[in-house]
Parts: structure tokens; sequence; C-alpha cells
């Protein structure tokens, strides 16, 4: 078995295993569903670091599935610069999510198996090369995305929200459907692999193309939040529990941006010559429309929502310069805005829970009371507004200098939403949340406040079983807010490292990336029908 | 990445220059080490904070020793390398960073001395000097970067730190805005200066200074129509890191951060980067201007004359504002500005030389006394129960004497008195303004008479007359480990214009301007310019009245009539007379001109506009009439059928039957 396919299947078993734990084992399920996130990590981050740069498509992995003369299908996995840096993102978000979600209280098996189909389905999405599999993973985890969001939100809108969010994305992936059913109509397969070998000998036809790409565009576009089809997001962020809001925002959603990366670009060149200039525009709506609706936010998390909104720009930015410093760049935008789409929802969930509110005006000096979250705070808003040293700066950049020489006037725009709007709207919530005179409201703040109850006195079990259950207590008190609490930092440092670490160093990222980018953008940019093996014609 | 640079500089000790990843990573290394092992001892703190500071400052003078005017450039890391985009994390070692890596590290020393009293009650004392430690470690990249996005990057990490620090005392709403106006100002700067870097990218195709400067030695020309606008757009990054005008705004209101960052941050070092950012990429600015085709009315205005002008504005109405504020740290700070005005004027005006040597030279001296006047400053704070109103003070002189002397030093080294440092510099700067641009010569001119106008008004009515409140009755000197920071400032700020620091800068810049010291510094290293030195001191001294005697003369006249007006106004005065001679002209120094309220009521207004109307058509026609309207037309649409399906079986029967009918009647036809 391929380490790729353990990976994948390590959450979806654990959710299974979830399934068997009956509700008031609380502190078991806990234990349970973090171990098997924990181990997913560990190995994603075993098979990054095992991953060859420049050594194309590694840990492959297929079974066929289905065998028909018209009608095969095949599991098949495999890992290259494209998905390597966002399987690595999505098992540490995914562990992240299970660490900050120690505190909830109602259906935790049901919760705990949702939340575990979710990350498993995001993994599966990612690591697929066979689209009938990554649109099966997608929606394995979108559904569970939307269950989430009705069972566990919160907010009085959450209703309308999880309802926005199901319609807009259930169209969305129905749109990228017909897409991607045209190409199969026409390729009889729909293996990544097998398809950029066809279309070396036998391109699409125009026809299909010019259907089959604002298909695939604006269906993989809206799951990803392109302008206008943006408007369930930052609604749907601020209603969804915390571990739901940071495995979509940071990591389904970067799923519509894969699949544009690994169908739309390389088989369809036609499609991309016609479509990229309209793209671009749209991009700019996110860079900049949605940089300024950050700005009059009252609301932390609408306002994170909509700055996530305006950072996936910069992705479709690099995605319309088909040069490979931008597409490189945009998978970098990709993974760092996964980890810290992660964190900013992980801690706005914090203060959402211990605060009860997210109004920016009812804060007021929290830094001194609880100063690890609200540094995290600072860092996740600074990483959010272009700050060097977090990985964002060196995604974002990577795109300015990608798309420069094509687009300098949409760079300019870019930069302005980045830096100075971005900045405006991040320094405001520090300013109202952090910075000023503590609110007395707040002066009971603590960052890990006991929160275990004490166990019911169960009258009609044994000395044995009374032993064990309070033991169980003891743990689940020392872990959750007395001595043993420091674990509880973990998560949010896990991804603060990560961000510093590929803000530092993003060569790690970058020189995995870079070949597959080249491949790409070969691809994308060859126009001339027949010439599968013409040299490239990069843009300048 | 800092132990990777460590372990990669031990390890490779065949060459020399790679001690600057030390130089660059200790102060960093120490900051890390005190916040996650000694936070909560400060004896322990202030050892691994300071002591690395202080090593840093060790081996920056062994590395100018070593190195002094010759050029080398470190063992770099790669960044990014995508196609031909090349970043490398790479040091270069030459006059102009060796030199700047002693005034940093030196400073940063005594600051960080002179804080361990200063913010010894504070609860935060540990973050406080881990921030610091931070904002050395940035500003040193700054230094010591050998290409373009390098720079980009610690320079950011700078303006972090910035923020960081003026918010330190974050609980006070004041410290707070002022350092979100601190940030969003140099954001602004640094949004040109990002285009600016993408632009000479784009035409030289290298971010790497030596690579840029090589092609544009082989051609000039090699930036064509871009030169002027990618000259302008990477000023702008200096516009906000040096405050120039229009983005000055924020560094008078940065003085609410700790005293000691003021003197630091705000005077000696970060805001100075512009300035040595300036010099570092002077090659930009040397190439023949050159517009795109709309900006093509521009002609022959090279970039470097519109920084020229700014820089002189800058140091005008910064002077202007300053002669009537009543904050000793505002008075300060505008104090900084106005001489960040004249560095950056000098680097336009050595444009057309090729030698923007006067600039660095000020900057050299001007970070000794300035830190000087902050520290000063901070102890009279101190002495006087956080009093900052210098009207609320008076008669300290005999209270306080090291404070006071080395006060008057630093307004004699920032007036421009001979011998004191500032003197010599800021003649260099006059001389090249007497060279290049005769206007802006009378503008030095008129600021250097202003300068020591309100610096000596600041003296004599905060060190002389009457004693005026309670708490400056009480004042008394400052501890020990307070006073010898400023006496071990009082003596470079003294001699350090003796020094040919302009000179040998601009060996650096291949300019040999006259006879001196510097050129022996220049091109035989520094063992010989100690005998030099010695020998030469007299010659020294009097340099400036043999070069360019018009320009020296200029300056101290600028100084008598500063010095003499200020004395006949504010000798033993209670009240400011001023605002009786001059209502409105004074009215508008003290309200620093409107910028603020120009700010307040126009620029952001029309940003936050823009955002309300976005938010509106956000939540009005793309949430209210696309979604919602697709909604509610989908919804009427079902509530009409639901009609039909009444639940009547009679109903129903009747719809049947009418279909069949009318099926029947279709298929006859």
């Amino acid at each position: 078995m391929s380490p790729l396919t353990s990976i994948v299947l390590t959450p979806l078993i654990t959710a299974l295993v979830v399934l068997l734990i009956p509700g008031n084992y609380r502190f078991v399920l806990r234990l349970v569903a973090i171990a098997g996130t924990a181990v997913t990590a560990a190995l994603a981050t075993r098979l990054f670091f095992l991953f060859q740069p420049g050594g194309g498509l590694q840990f492959d992995h297929q079974v066929p599935w289905l065998n028909h003369a018209v009608f095969s299908l095949s599991y098949h996995v495999g890992a290259d610069g494209l998905n390597i840096g966002l399987i690595l993102a999505a098992a540490l978000v995914g562990f992240a999510a299970v660490g900050v979600s120690w505190d909830i209280e109602r259906q935790p098996t049901l919760y705990y198996f949702l939340l575990l189909l979710i990350i498993g389905g995001a993994l599966g999405a990612f690591a697929s090369l066979d689209l009938f599999f990554f649109y099966f993973f997608n929606e394995l985890a979108l559904v569970p995305t939307f269950l989430m969001i009705g069972l566990w939100g919160r907010g009085p809108e959450k209703n309308y929200a999880a309802f926005k969010i199901t319609i807009y994305l259930t169209l969305g992936a129905m749109i990228a459907l017909v897409g991607l059913i045209l190409v199969y109509a026409q390729t009889q397969t729909l293996d990544v692999v097998k398809l950029r070998a066809l279309i070396a000998t036998a391109p699409l036809p125009s026809g299909i193309q010019a259907v089959a790409f604002p298909c695939l565009l604006f269906g993989f576009g809206t799951l990803v939040g392109l302008w206008p089809f943006h408007s369930w997001a930052p609604l749907g962020y601020a209603s969804a529990p915390t571990a739901t809001a940071m495995m979509h925002a940071g990591i389904l959603k970067k799923a519509g941006l894969l699949a544009l990366l690994r169908v739309a670009l390389p088989i369809m060149p036609e499609g991309v010559a016609k479509w990229m200039p309209v793209l671009l525009v749209l991009g700019l709506g996110n860079l900049l429309y949605c940089g300024f609706v950050a700005m009059r936010q009252r609301n932390l998390n609408l306002l994170l929502g909509n700055s996530s909104l305006a950072h996936m720009g910069f992705c479709f930015l690099g995605i319309a310069s088909v040069s490979v410093i931008g597409v490189t760049g945009t998978v970098l935008v990709m993974v760092s805005h996964a980890l810290l789409a992660a964190l900013s929802f992980a801690v706005s969930g914090w203060f959402h829970r211990h605060a009860g509110t997210l109004e920016l005006n009812r804060f007021g000096g929290v830094l001194a009371r609880v100063p690890f979250f609200g540094t995290v705070l600072i860092a996740a808003l600074m990483a959010g507004c272009g700050v060097p040293g977090f990985a964002n700066f060196a995604g974002e950049v990577t795109v300015m200098f990608g798309a420069w020489k094509q687009f300098p006037w949409f760079v300019m725009a870019a930069a302005w939403g980045g830096l100075v709007i971005g900045g405006v709207y991040m320094l405001r919530a520090i300013r109202e949340m952090l910075h000023g005179e503590l609110n007395p409201e707040f002066a009971a703040l603590r960052e890990f406040p006991h929160s275990e109850p004490l166990p019911e006195p169960l009258p009609n079990i044994g000395l044995g079983a009374q032993v064990v259950t309070w033991l169980t207590w003891v743990l689940n008190s020392a872990l959750g807010g007395g001595i043993w609490r420091g674990w509880r930092r973990l998560p949010y440092v896990v991804l603060l490292a990560s961000l510093l670490l590929f803000g530092f160093a993003p060569g790690i990222l970058t020189e995995r990336i870079r070949p597959d980018a080249e491949e790409l953008v070969k691809l994308a940019t060859n126009r001339v029908p027949t010439t599968a093996v013409a040299p490239a014609t990069e843009p300048k | 990445m800092e132990h990777d640079a460590v372990q990669h500089a031990v390890q490779s000790g065949s060459k020399i220059q790679d001690l600057a990843w030390l130089v660059l990573f200790l102060p960093l290394l120490g900051s890390v080490m005190a916040w996650f092992i000694t936070r909560r001892d400060r004896v322990l703190t202030t050892v691994f904070t300071l002591g690395t500071v202080i090593l840093s400052f060790i081996l920056s003078v062994t590395l100018f020793a070593v190195f002094g005017a010759a050029s080398a450039e470190c063992t770099p890391f790669q960044f990014l390398h995508i196609g031909d985009l090349k970043v490398d994390i790479g040091l270069h070692l030459d006059a102009l960073s060796t030199l700047m890596l002693l005034v940093v590290t030196g400073v940063a020393s005594l600051v960080m001395i002179f804080s361990t009293s200063y913010m010894h009650d504070d609860a935060s004392y540990s973050r406080f000097f881990c921030t610091l430690g931070l904002f050395v470690f940035s500003m040193l990249g700054i230094v010591l970067a050998n290409n373009f996005v390098m720079m980009f990057v610690f320079w950011e990490l700078v303006g972090v730190s910035s923020y960081l620090l003026i918010g330190f005392w974050f609980e006070r709403p004041a410290a707070g805005d002022a350092a979100k106006k601190a940030f969003l100002s140099n954001r602004l700067g640094d949004f040109g200066f990002i285009l600016g870097i993408l632009m000479v990218w784009s035409a030289v195709g290298s971010v790497n200074f030596q690579e840029i400067q090589a092609s544009l030695i082989k051609n000039p020309a090699a930036m064509g129509v871009w030169a002027g606008l990618a000259g302008l757009l990477v000023f702008m990054g200096a516009m906000g890191k040096s405050a120039q005008f229009p983005l000055h705004v924020w560094l008078p209101d940065a003085m609410e951060g700790p005293t000691p960052v003021s003197a630091l941050i705000h005077a000696a070092t970060m805001v100075a980067a512009g300035v040595y950012m300036l010099c570092r990429v002077f090659f930009i600015y040397t190439v023949p201007a050159g517009w795109p085709p709309a900006l093509s009315f521009l002609g022959d205005l090279s970039a470097a004359t519109v920084v020229a002008w700014i820089g002189g504005i800058t140091a005008l109405l910064a002077a202007l504002t300053a002669v009537q504020q009543n904050d000793i740290k505002r008075i300060l700070a505008y104090s900084t500005l106005s001489q960040l005005g004249y560095m950056v004027m000098a680097v336009g005006l050595g444009a057309s030389t090729g030698n923007p040597s006067a600039s660095m030279f000020h900057l050299f001296t001007h970070a000794f006394f300035k830190a000087m006047l902050f520290l000063g400053a901070g102890s009279v704070i101190h002495a006087c129960h956080h009093e900052q109103d210098i009207w609320r003070m008076g008669g300290l002189w005999k209270k306080m004497p090291v404070t006071f002397w080395t006060f008057a030093i630093g307004t004699a080294a920032l007036a421009g008195l001979p011998p004191f440092s500032g003197f010599y510099s800021k003649d260099e700067i006059l001389a090249t303004a007497l060279e290049a641009n005769p206007i802006l010569c009378g503008l030095a001119v008129l600021v250097a008479c202003l300068t020591t106008f309100y610096m000596c008004r600041l003296v004599l009515v905060a060190f002389f007359g009457t004693t005026r409140t309670e708490s400056a009755e009480h004042a008394h000197e400052s501890p020990r480990s307070m006073t010898i920071p400023l006496m071990f400032l009082a003596v470079p700020s003294v001699v350090a214009g003796w020094f040919p620091v302009g000179e040998f800068i601009a060996g650096h810049f291949g300019v040999r301007s006259h006879e001196g010291v510097g050129r022996v510094v220049a091109q035989e290293g520094i063992g010989p310019m100690l005998t030099m030195i010695l020998g030469g001191i007299d010659h020294a001294l009097f340099a400036p009245f043999n070069h360019n005697a018009l320009a020296a003369f200029l300056g101290l006249f600028g100084v008598l009539l500063g010095g003499s007006a200020a004395w006949a106004l504010y000798w033993n005065q209670a009240r400011d007379p001023l605002p009786g001679l001059f209502t409105n002209l004074s009215r508008a120094m003290r309200k620093k001109f409107y910028f603020d309220e120009i700010y307040d009521s126009v620029f952001i207004p029309i940003h936050d506009t823009v955002a309300c109307i976005m938010a509106w058509f956000d939540r009005w026609i793309i949430d209210g009439l696309g979604v919602r309207g697709i909604h509610g037309t989908i919804e009427i649409v079902g509530r009409a059928l639901r009609l039909v399906q009444t639940g009547n079986l009679q109903t129903y029967a009747f719809l049947f039957a009418a279909g069949v009918a009318f099926l029947a009647f279709i298929a006859l036809q």
C-alpha cells in the first residue's frame, strides 16, 4: 500500500472507530480522534520530506475499480509538486482542527465522525489523480461541512448560512461536473495522467474546450469563492463551528484551485487563452472588492472570511499569468493560506468560545489578559497582511513577480489590496480587540479556564469502574485546564511554526513545486495542435 | 533557519566575512532564547539580549577593522529560485554596511544599557528587551542585505518591530493608535517600494545590488523609460521609513513608545534606514532620466531631483513645526524629521556628482547626538515623574548636571556649532547643496537657523530659568546606568565629525573629492588611518573652511542668528512669547500645518467611502438582489405551484381527467 493511501485512509478509519465509541466516553473519543490525526500529520510530514523535488509523479498507487469497455474507473492517487504541500497542510490542519475541538459537548461522537470524514475527504481529494475519485472525496468532505454548520453552528443566521453554502457549493460542483463529463465524453477517461498523454497526441476539439473550460472555471471557481460567486463564504465561516471553518476555509477550498491546475489548465490550452483575461478581472474583484468589504466588517469572523476571499485573488492572479513563477506562487499561496486561514479561524474560535462575542468594538485591551492567544491573533493578522517571515508573503510576492511583466497594473492593484487595504483592516482589528484599555467585561478572561465538570456519581457500578471514572476525570481536567493544559497550545503552535518555516525558507516548497509548474505551463501554453513535444512557449 | 546560519558560519571558518552571519543572527538568537527560556528572570533576559547585541558590536568592530572599505560577499542561502527570479539571503560587506553595522550595534548596546534602569519597574521588561533584540536583528538585515527582496523582507520586519515597540504600552489608547498609524504610513511607502523593486527587476533582470549595478554601469540606459518611475517608487519606501513629507505624520506620534525606543529606532537607526537604502541603491539615481510616454512631459526631470526637493521640504516643514512644540520628545522628533530631510536632500543632490557621502556622514554623526538627546530627554522625563512639557520644567541644570551637560553637547552638535560633530556633517551637506542647487542651499541654511532656534528654546526653557512645577522641584540626577550611556554617547557626539567619514564613504562611491585621510582609508585600509588621524586632526578640524569656506560661514551664520534670536526671546521666560508675536503662523506650527487634519478629513474618508460603497453593493446587490432574489423567485414559484396541490381527491381526479382529455385531443389532432 502506498504511503499516500495510508494517509488518506487513516482519518477515515479513525472516523469508523469513533462511531463505535459511545458519546458518554468523551475523553476516549477525543484521544482517538487526536491520535488518528496526529498519525496522519506525522505520515504526511514524513512523506513531504521523502518527496524528491523534480522527481515527477511519486507514491503512485492505482487500484482498478470498474473495468468496463466504455466506463472504467480506478482509484488512483499520487503526489507531485502541485499537491504535496497541500497534503502536508491538510494533515497539519486536520490535527489542529481536532485539537481545538476539545471543548465540544453536544453529540461528540457525531461531531468527531463528521470532522474526520472532512479531513479524510480533503486528503483524498488532494491525492486523487482520478477525477471521479477527486469528485467523490470532495463531496465526502463537503456534505459533513453542511451538516456541521447546521448542527454545531453559531449565530442567529446559521440555518441561512448552511442553506446558502450548500446551494452555492452544490451548484458550483454540478457546473464543474458538466465540464468533467464533457471531457470524459470526448476522452473516455478521467485519469489525469492518461488525459495528459491523450491530449499530447489528440488535443481536445475547440468546441469542447469552449464549453468545458468555462464550466470548470466557474464551477471550481465558485468552490474557491471567485468573485462574484463569493458571498457564501464570509457568512458561512462566521456561522460554522471552529474546526469546520478551519477545514473548509483552509483546506477544502483549495480543492477547487487544485482541480483548475490539474484539469482545466493542462488539457485545454485554447480555453486558457480565451478565459484567462476574465479570470484576471474577476480575481481583481477578489483582491480589491473583498478587501474593501472586509474593511467595513464589525465582526472578526466576517472580516477574516472576506480577507480569506481577498487572498484567493492572489491565486487567481498567479493562475491567470500562466507563467512558471506565477503558478509556483499560486501553489505557495494555496499552501500558506491553508495554514493561515486555519490558524486565524482557530484563534477567532477560541475568542468566540471564551469571550462569547466576536464584535470588534465590544473588545478592548484583552491582550493583557490572554497574552498567548492575543499574540497568536496578532501573528495571524500580520501574516494576513503580508508581513515577511510568514509563508504568505513569500507566496504573494512570488505571484507579483510572476504576473508583473504581463499585467503591471493588476499587480499594482494587488499590492494595494494586499499591503494597504489588508494592513488597514488587520491593524484595526488588533487595535480594537487587543490594544487599548481593558474592557472590564473581560477582566475575568483566562487562557485555560477549568471547564471539566465533576462526573455524575454512578451508584450501580463496581469499585473498579468507579476508580476508572475518577482517573479519567483527573486526566481530563489535567489536560483540559489543569496542570497539563499546556499541550492545548500545540495546534496553534504547529500552524504558526509551519507558517514561519515556509516563510523563512520558502525554497523547501518552491523546489518541490517548480518542476511541475514548468510542466503545467508548458502544457497550458501549448496552443498549436498536434505539436505535443513542442518547446515551451513561456510568456515573457 | 537561524540555527542553520549560525552552524554554517561556524563550520566554514575559511571565510572570515561569514562572521557577518553571526553579527546578524546573534541578536535574534538572544531574543529567542530569552523569550522561551528566561522570560521570567530579568537578569538572565538582560544577559541574553544585551549580551548578544554587545557581542554583535564587538564582531562588527572586527569586521570593520578587517574589511573597512573593501567589499566582500558572504556565502548566501537560497530564498526563492524560480525561473528568472533568483532571490538569495546573502550578506554584502563594504564601506557602507560596515560603517552602518558599527552605528546600529553600538547605539543599540548603549540604549539597551540605558533601558536596564529606565524600564526597570516595567512589568513587561522581558518583552521590551526581546522586541529590541528582534529590532536589532531586522535592522542589521537591512544593513547587510545584498539584494532588493531581502532588504524588503527586513524592511518590513523593522516596521513590525517598530510597531510592537511603539505599541509597547498597548493599554494606552494613544500608543495603540500611534503604532497603527506608523505601520500604515510605512505600508503606504512599502507599497511603492515593492512596485519599484518589481520594475527594476523586470528592466534589469536581477534583484541583486551588485548585478544591477554592474549591468547599469555597462549600459546606463538599461532602465530606459522606467528609470524615473522606478527611482520614485523605490524612494517611496524611504519616504515611509525615513518619514519624509507627506508620509512624515507617523514619526511625532511614535513618541508614544518608551523613550529608549525613540532614541534607538525613531532617531538613530530605523528612520535612517531610508537614507541608507537610498545610498545602497544609489546607482539607480545616477542613470539618465526616462519616463514612460504618459509621463513624458516630465522631460529631463530626474528622480534624484524630486528626492532632493522632498528632502528639503521635509527639513523646512519639520523645523518650522518644531519651533512651537512644547513636548520635549516631540521637539526632538520634529528635529529628527528635519535632519532626515537634510540627509535625503543630500542624497538627491549627490546624484549630479555621483557622491551621496554627505548624507551618510550626517547619518553617522546624527545617530550619536540624537540618540544622546533622546536618552537625555528620557533622563529628564524619568527625573520629573513622566512630565514631558518643557514649560512645566525649568532650572534643571543644577539638579541634573550630567544630563544637562550631555544634552548641551547634543544641542551644540545638532545646531552645528564647531567643533561638535554636527557642524562637519552639516557643512558637507551645505557644500554639496551650494554646488548643486543654490535654492536648496538657502533653504538648508534657513533650516540650520531654525534648528538652532528651537533647540536653544528647548534648553533655555527646560534647563534654565525658574523651576516652574512641583515635579521639576524634586528632580534629581538619574542613576548611573542611565548617565553612563549618555557620557559614552557624548564622546562621538563631539569627535565623530573629526573622522573623515564623508571621504571614507566617497571612496566607496569611487569619488576622490579632495586629498585627505579618507582617501587613505578607502585605499589602504584602517591600519594607516589611525596614524593619519593622529597626525591630521588639525587638518580635519578646519577641513570645512579649507574645502568650501562659503558653505561653512553660511552655516555658522545660521547658527548664530538662530541662537541669538532664541536667547532674546526665551531667556528666563515663564510663557512662550511667540504666539503673541505671530498669532496665525504660530497656530499653524502648533497644529503641525494641519497634516493630520487633512489626512483625517480627505484621504481616509475617500478610502472609507469606497469601502462603504463596496460593502453596500455586496450586501444589497450581490447578496440581496442576486442571491436572495434568485432564492425569492424560486420560492414564489414554489408557493404558486403548492396551490395546485390541494389534497382534495376530487381536484386531482378532475385534473387527471382534464389532462387525459387534453392529451387525447392532441393525439387525435
